[in-house]
This record gives C-alpha cells, structure tokens and sequence, in this order.
C-alpha cells in the first residue's frame, strides 16, 4: 500500500540521478558531442575520448555521485537520531577527525594511499570517542550525544588549526582541501558503493521505527521500539557514512545539512521515503555541482562546496517559501 | 688494397655506422628527477606541459620554449609564457585539459602540486619530471635534465653553464667579505622568513651574509617581530606584494632601536627575482650582494 | 485481555526514600484512578508499571510474564500509553500520528494494511478528529493534540491503558467524550489505569482509586471506600466539602 505520490517521487529523484551521470560524463573541458561520446564508449574512435570518459569523468561522476549519497543519507539519519532538523553529518566531530588524521600524514609527507587511510581511521576513532564518553551513567539523551560531539568538534577544530600554522606554505592547499571538500582529489568510487548500497538496504526496513522514535525516546519505546539499541545502531550507521564521504573526498558541506531538509518540505516525514530519496537527490546536486564546479570555468576548477551553495542556498529558500 | 679501393669499401659501412649511431643517440633519452626517479622519453619532448610558473620559467630556460604547450595560470615570466593555453592552477589541475593537449612530458612541482591528480597523469601513462631544486646547483642541473629531456642540450647547457659561472664568480668576490647579518622577509602577514635550508639564504651566504634565522628548524617559520628586535640584524631584506612594492619596510621603521632602522639599512629586493627557484635568481643575488656592500662601505 | 500485576513495587524517585510497597492486580474491565499532589510520583508510578523505568524494588507482571521478561514490541501490543507530555520535533499529520499506534503489529518489512488505515480512521472519529486528518500536529491546539494522542492509544487496541492525565487540555464537552471513552473500553474488557488531578472526575468515573502520598504512604481500593473526605484532604492539604449530585460526590475546595 505504497501511496502513488511516494513511486512517483523516487521514479522522478532516480531520473534525476541518472541524467546527472550522463551530463557529468558528456561535458567537461574537452567538448565531446554525443556521437563522439557514444563511439567512446563503444571502443571506437579518438582514443582521448576514450580515456577522457573512463579513466577521468566516469570515476569521478560516480565518486561525486556515491558521496552525496552518503552524505544526505547520513544527514537524515543524524537529525532522526538527534531529533534535531540541524544537524549535519559533521555535528559530532567526524569530519574534524577524519581531517586531523588526513593532515597528520601529510605533515609526515605520507603518500596518498597512507593519507586516505589516516582519514579513515581519525574519523573512526572520533566516532568511539564520542560513543564511549556519551554513554556515561544513567540514560543516554540526544541532548548529550550531541553536547558530547560539538565538544570533540571543536578540539579538533583546535588541533587542525594547530597543524595548519605549523605546515609548510606549499602543503596549505592540500590541506584546505579537506576542510572544504574537493572532488578533483577524489579517490576511487568503489568504497563509497560498496557502503552506500548495503547501508541504504539495513535502512530501509528500519524507516518506520524512525518514525517512531522521533516521537520521542519515552513514546517510542511505548510502542515496541528498542530504542537505545536502535539509537546505537543510528549512530553507528551514520558515522561509517560520513567517515567514507570525508575519506573519498573531504568535508564536503551543505549537503548533509539541506537536502533532507529540502525532501520533507515537499515528501513529509516518512522515513521510509526520506531516507532512499535523500540518497538519490544528494547523489544528484553533488553530481551537478560538481561537473558545475569543473566547467563553469575552465580551465580554472573551483571547489565543489561553493557550487553545492550556490544551488542548493536558492532552492531550499523557494521550498521553504512554497511550503507555507 | 689499394687506398682508395678501401675507402669505397668502407664507406657505405661508416654511413651506415654514422647512421645507426645517430640515430640510437636520437632515441631513448633518460634523465633522473628530483624525486630520484628515472624519467625516459622514446625521443625528446616535443609537447611539454608545466604545472608551476617556476616550472615554466625553468622550461623556457633550458631552451624548451617552442615545446610548451600548456601551463597553470600566474605563468608570467618570460611574457611569451603568458600566451600559453592554461591548465588549471598548480593546485587543483585541469586533468581534461592537460590530457587534451597530449602531452609528451609534463614538468611538476613537486611539492606543490596535489599528488592524487600528477599521479593520476602518471598512470594514464603520461611521463612526469618532478622538480623541487633546493640549491643553486639544483637549478643549473634541473636546466640540464630539462634540455635532455627535450633535446635543447645546446641551450640548456649554456644557460645552466652561465648561471654557475655567474654564482661561482660572486661566491669568489664574497668569500672574504666582512660578515653582514641579515634578516629576509619573506611575507608580512603571517611575518615569514626563511632558514638555512631555503635557497633565499644560500643567495645570502654567498653575498657573505648570515641569515639571523638560518637555524630554525621550519623552511619557512612564521616570527613575531619581538623575535626580529631580539636578534637586531644588521640588514633587513624584504620581499613585497608586486614588483615594486617596498611598503613592508614601512613598519620597520617605527622601531628606532634596530640597527638597521638607524643605518638605513632597509632594502627591497623584487620577489620575482629572488623568491623563484629559476635563473632571474642571479639578477637577485647580485641586487643582493649590492645591498649588502653598500652596508660594508657605510660602516 | 490481560492482567497487569505489581508484586511489592518500589518506584524508583532519586533523591527520595522508597516508598511504601505496592501490591495489586488490575483485572480486566476495572478503572483505577491515582490521585495526589504534584510530586508525589504519579507519572513515575505510571512509567514504572508501564516497564519504561526500572523499580527500585518489587516487580511488574503482565499475564504473569515479568516486564524484564518481555520485549517491548511484545508489551506494546497490549498495554498502551497516553503520555502528559508530547515532543513534536518533526512535523507530521494527524494520520500518519494516529497510524504509529499500529507500530506494535507491523513487522519491519511491512507497509499499513487496510485494516491497519481503518483502524486509524476509527480512532480519528471516536476522538472528533475525522476532519483533520491531514493537517499538521505541530498547527493544532493542545486540546486536539491530546485527542490524537489518545487517538494512537486506541489504534493500538491495548488490553491495558496506562493514562497520565488524559483530560488535560480538553474542554468539558471533550473530558466528558474522553472518560466516556475509557468507560466503554473498560466495559469492552480492557483495563484502565490514569493519573487523574481532578479529584471529581476520578470521583465519577473511577472504580479503583489509589491514593498517593508525597512521604511515600499509598492506600488504594475501590473508589466508595477511599472517597474518604479526612483521607483526601489529607492527600492534598486542603480542606474540602462534599456535596452530592446525582448521587455521586463532589469535592470542592474550602
């Protein structure tokens, strides 16, 4: 008894996904017409084209596309869990980590593989640090989670400002790069996949107990709801997102933050839908700003974040404005 | 046999000989980078791409000019360079349109460039020489590898040769000079210098000056001017924003106490000249090595 | 229907000494009133029997099975909650709300049934909400967010109700529709069990009061023989008159 307005949305946000694919491989610096694209793609042709499509746009088409994914996902899952519509997936201090990390070896002139993997590990360690001290005795509220995670934020605030005045001037850019996100840095897609897809289905069957629980811990638990457990599992869930969005392409912003947002104004509450179509619609804008952010000026690239305002900053105000 | 019998013999041999050796010369040039990696080309460059204005100057030096085909943007100098088609900024690389250009070698800055996109170039198969010169020597052999890389040994030769010749004769004018201890300003805000290790402070040892913050452990540390008060130099040297633009020697000024604010001794020497590893370093040096005798002569 | 059983149950109050120790059965078709000061714990008492806070000692059982035994979605599907306070952080309307009361019965793949939207349409109806199905919780006064919060009690067809101050908000005609309500599930065979602050309405609708004391002291039993008037003023620390209507009584303060 799935309602025709909710098919027809995830239909028309799916669309939406696969048309920015298209349009992130067909355009870029090199212009490249649709016959010459469709020989690319069949082996023929300038053998550019080819390399153009599959080793540079393609790859990061579905890298840009997996992150916004992860993001959006993992930004509805912070606001149910923190029963807060403002959060963002970066709230609890896993990006700050997974940049403390990242920086760390790349003070140490570690390679790239070593840098990736140290954002990884940051983001994780952030993530039990805050679990562990938000336990605490007594009941776990949202309030602490989230007083809990600002607070770790803001040390590693402080120790990536620390790091950034001691590096040399030349590692600077480097290193802003995974404060503001950038996908021309972007590593390969298959992690990102390999998380989102899977995430996505444990999500799924889980929608209506969110439903629940932002009712309230009391009222949910009323109802049959596990909630501590179902709370852990939220948290977790959502850090391991985050954690391989910042590691495949940095704190990419806003995304996590308004695309959820910007779902409920025109789908209403219900998990069940919010959270496939926040995946779709966030794979989408990220996958358009950033074929924006690589061609408005070529040859000149600009950071993705910037784009992801520009677009997303208009569009949220009319929904907002629509819906009243 | 008589003679001439064996020249005809042998002549079509030695033209064949000439040949092949000519042309096993022509193929294969192989250099070592400054990432100490082996770059081979089949035959010389003839489609180079730079990814630093640095990097730019530097090809254009060695001879290389003509087989520049793209650059990052604020590649100035020599004004030829500004006609370049660009590729992005050293930092975030327009990897389309470098590939479009079809390189055959592309100059990278080492430490400058982001590594995920030159080795994303590298694995698409596209030769890269990494560059960080660090001394003056690295500059005049970097000016060599270039030109055998692009097969203008006749003028990378001669420019790498007379940079040396003209560092070697200032050392020797300089050696026995009086010690002149200097302060380089490399940025004002944050208030930079630069330590030992920087080729800023070999241009000042070789003037016969002591660089007041050679011993820091950071190639470029950040100072407060507390620290500049405390080790009074004798000179102090500053950069600026433009090619002409002394106006960070301006808050210097207020602080009576600094020998060099009584003496006068505040000079501006242009960035371009001095702050790029390339060879306009010699310009600078010698403005350089002036400044620091007519410090000498007021003493 | 079921049984709710408390076996000498202790609220847990932090910073407060264990009361005095609490032993019943709520059978089925009964109304239990639980009347007291603010403060005296009646919220806690009503969250303890409900198994959403631990005792300090004693037990809850529900048909025998201890609460601890229990899972939750097992508890939910028969003993509902009407809780004082509500959070709406999210906005959603009036159905979707009442709808979550089928949460109990629906496995985690499973999308509402039919019956399960009927239900909902039902329970709309009985609280005056049918016309305002679709509007937002968060745009209604807090009378009608207290319907719609009863409104998901009943979707749920508990076997038990466990009510903390079910009128409060509600204008006469609604309090009146409200109690009325409670009766006929009682008489339905479900067991009903509020916190009630208006001693008059536990007076006329109740058949099992238990009174609450700040010390700790509790006395219960059915309602004829604890409408004691020195017990009651007593409990509240206020003098009280009795009149007589209808035949039932009625406290009026002074």
């Amino acid at each position: 008894m799935i309602s025709r307005r909710a098919i027809y949305s995830l239909l028309m946000l799916a669309a939406l996904g696969v048309l920015s694919l298209l349009l992130a491989v067909t355009v870029g610096s090199v212009s490249m017409s649709l016959s010459e694209l469709s020989m690319a793609v069949a082996g023929r042709g300038d053998p550019l084209f080819g390399e153009l499509v599959f080793s540079l746009r393609l790859p990061r088409a579905l890298a840009a596309f997996a992150t916004g994914g992860l993001l959006a996902l993992a930004g509805a899952l912070m606001q149910v869990l923190l029963r807060n519509p403002l959060a963002d997936p970066y709230v609890l201090g896993i990006s700050g980590g997974a940049a403390v990390g990242a920086l760390a070896s790349m003070l140490l002139g570690l390679g790239t593989a070593m840098v990736s993997g140290s954002a990884f590990a940051g983001a994780l360690l952030s993530t039990l640090l805050v679990f562990g001290l938000a336990q605490g005795r007594g009941s776990w509220t949202p309030t602490r989670l989230l007083l809990t995670g600002v607070v770790i934020a803001a040390g590693w605030g402080a120790v990536i400002t620390f790091m950034l005045s001691l590096s040399p001037a030349d590692r600077l850019p480097g290193m802003l790069y995974w404060l503001m996100g950038d996908l021309s840095y972007a590593r390969s897609p298959w992690l990102a996949w390999l998380v989102l897809i899977p995430v996505l289905v444990v999500t799924l069957p889980l929608g209506r107990s969110l439903n629940v629980l932002a009712r309230g811990p009391l009222q949910a638990a009323a109802l049959g709801v596990a909630v501590k457990p179902l709370a852990w599992l939220v948290y977790g869930l959502a850090s391991l997102l985050t954690a391989v969005a910042v590691t495949t392409a940095g704190s990419v912003g806003f995304v996590g933050l308004i695309v959820p947002h910007m779902l409920r104004l025109v789908l209403g509450n219900d998990q069940r839908l919010i959270l496939p179509a926040s995946v779709m619609a966030g794979g989408a804008l990220l996958t358009i700003a950033d074929t924006l952010a690589r061609t408005m000026m070529a040859p000149e690239q600009l950071p993705v974040g910037v784009i992801t305002a520009l677009l997303g900053v208009p569009t949220f105000l009319f929904l907002l404005y629509r819906s009243r | 046999m008589p003679p001439a019998r064996l020249l005809c013999r042998c002549l079509p041999l030695l033209a064949v000989m000439l040949w092949l050796g000519s042309g096993l010369a022509r193929a294969q040039v192989c250099v070592t980078d400054d990432a100490d990696r082996q770059v081979c080309l089949d035959q010389p460059a003839t489609r180079v791409i730079a990814l630093s204005p640095g990097a730019t100057e530097l090809v254009f030096a060695a001879g290389a000019g003509e087989q520049l085909v793209g650059a990052v943007s604020f590649s100035d100098y020599p004004p030829a360079a500004k006609k370049l088609p660009r590729v992005g900024s050293y930092n975030r690389l327009d990897l389309e349109a470098i590939l479009a250009l079809k390189p055959d070698l592309i100059v990278a800055w080492q430490s400058g460039n982001p590594m995920e996109q030159v080795e994303r170039l590298q694995t698409m198969g596209v030769p890269v020489y990494h560059s960080e010169p660090r001394r003056f020597d690295d500059i005049s052999t970097t000016l060599e590898r270039l030109a055998v890389l692009a097969g203008t040994e006749a003028v990378g030769q001669g420019a790498a040769d007379s940079l040396r010749s003209g560092m070697d004769s200032l050392r020797q004018r300089y050696a026995e000079a009086a010690p002149v201890t200097v302060f380089y300003q490399v940025w004002e805000e944050p208030l930079m210098t630069v330590n030992n290790a920087h080729l800023i402070s070999e241009a000042i040892e070789i003037c016969g000056g002591v660089n007041v913050f050679g011993e820091l452990a950071a190639l470029a540390p950040k100072i407060s001017r507390e620290a500049v008060l405390a080790k009074d130099p004798e000179v102090i040297i500053a950069g600026g924003m433009g090619e002409d633009d002394p106006s960070w020697l301006e808050p210097w000024k207020q602080f009576a106490s600094l020998r060099a604010v009584q003496s006068g001794n505040l000079f501006f020497v242009a960035p371009s000249t001095l702050q790029r590893p390339t060879p306009q370093m010699l310009a600078g040096t010698r403005t350089l090595c002036s400044h620091l005798d007519t410090v000498r002569a007021r003493d | 229907m079921a049984i709710l059983e408390a076996s000498n149950l202790v609220v847990d109050i932090p910073g407060r000494a264990a009361g005095q120790p609490f032993s019943a059965r709520i059978l089925p078709g009964q109304r239990w009133g639980v009347l007291g000061p603010n403060g005296a714990g009646k919220s806690t008492l009503l969250h303890t029997l409900a198994g959403l806070r631990p005792p300090r000692s004693g037990q809850v059982s529900l048909d025998g099975d201890c609460l601890t035994q229990l899972r939750r979605r097992q508890l939910a599907q028969k003993l509902a909650v009407v809780f004082q306070e509500r959070q709406d952080s999210f906005p959603a309307t009036v159905r979707e709300t009442v709808l979550i009361g089928r949460h109990p019965f629906l496995s985690p793949w499973q999308r509402e049934t039919a019956r399960d939207l009927r239900l909902a349409n039902q329970a709309m109806e009985a609280l005056s909400l049918g016309l305002l199905g679709d509007r937002l919780v968060s745009t209604l006064s807090g009378g009608e967010r207290q319907r719609v919060a009863i409104a998901t009690a009943l979707t749920q067809q508990p076997a038990i109700w466990l009510a903390d101050e079910p009128t409060n908000h509600l204008d006469l005609h609604h309090q009146v529709a409200v109690m009325e309500l409670l009766h006929r599930q009682a008489e339905e065979g479900a067991a009903v069990f509020m916190c009630l602050h208006d001693l008059n309405l536990a007076a006329r609708w109740c058949d099992h009061l238990l009174l609450l004391y700040p010390d700790g002291e509790l006395c219960f039993g059915p309602a004829e023989t604890m409408l004691v008037p020195a017990a009651l003023e007593r409990l509240y620390d206020q003098k009280l008159s009795v009149g007589n209507i209808n035949g039932a009584p009625v406290f009026v303060p002074g």
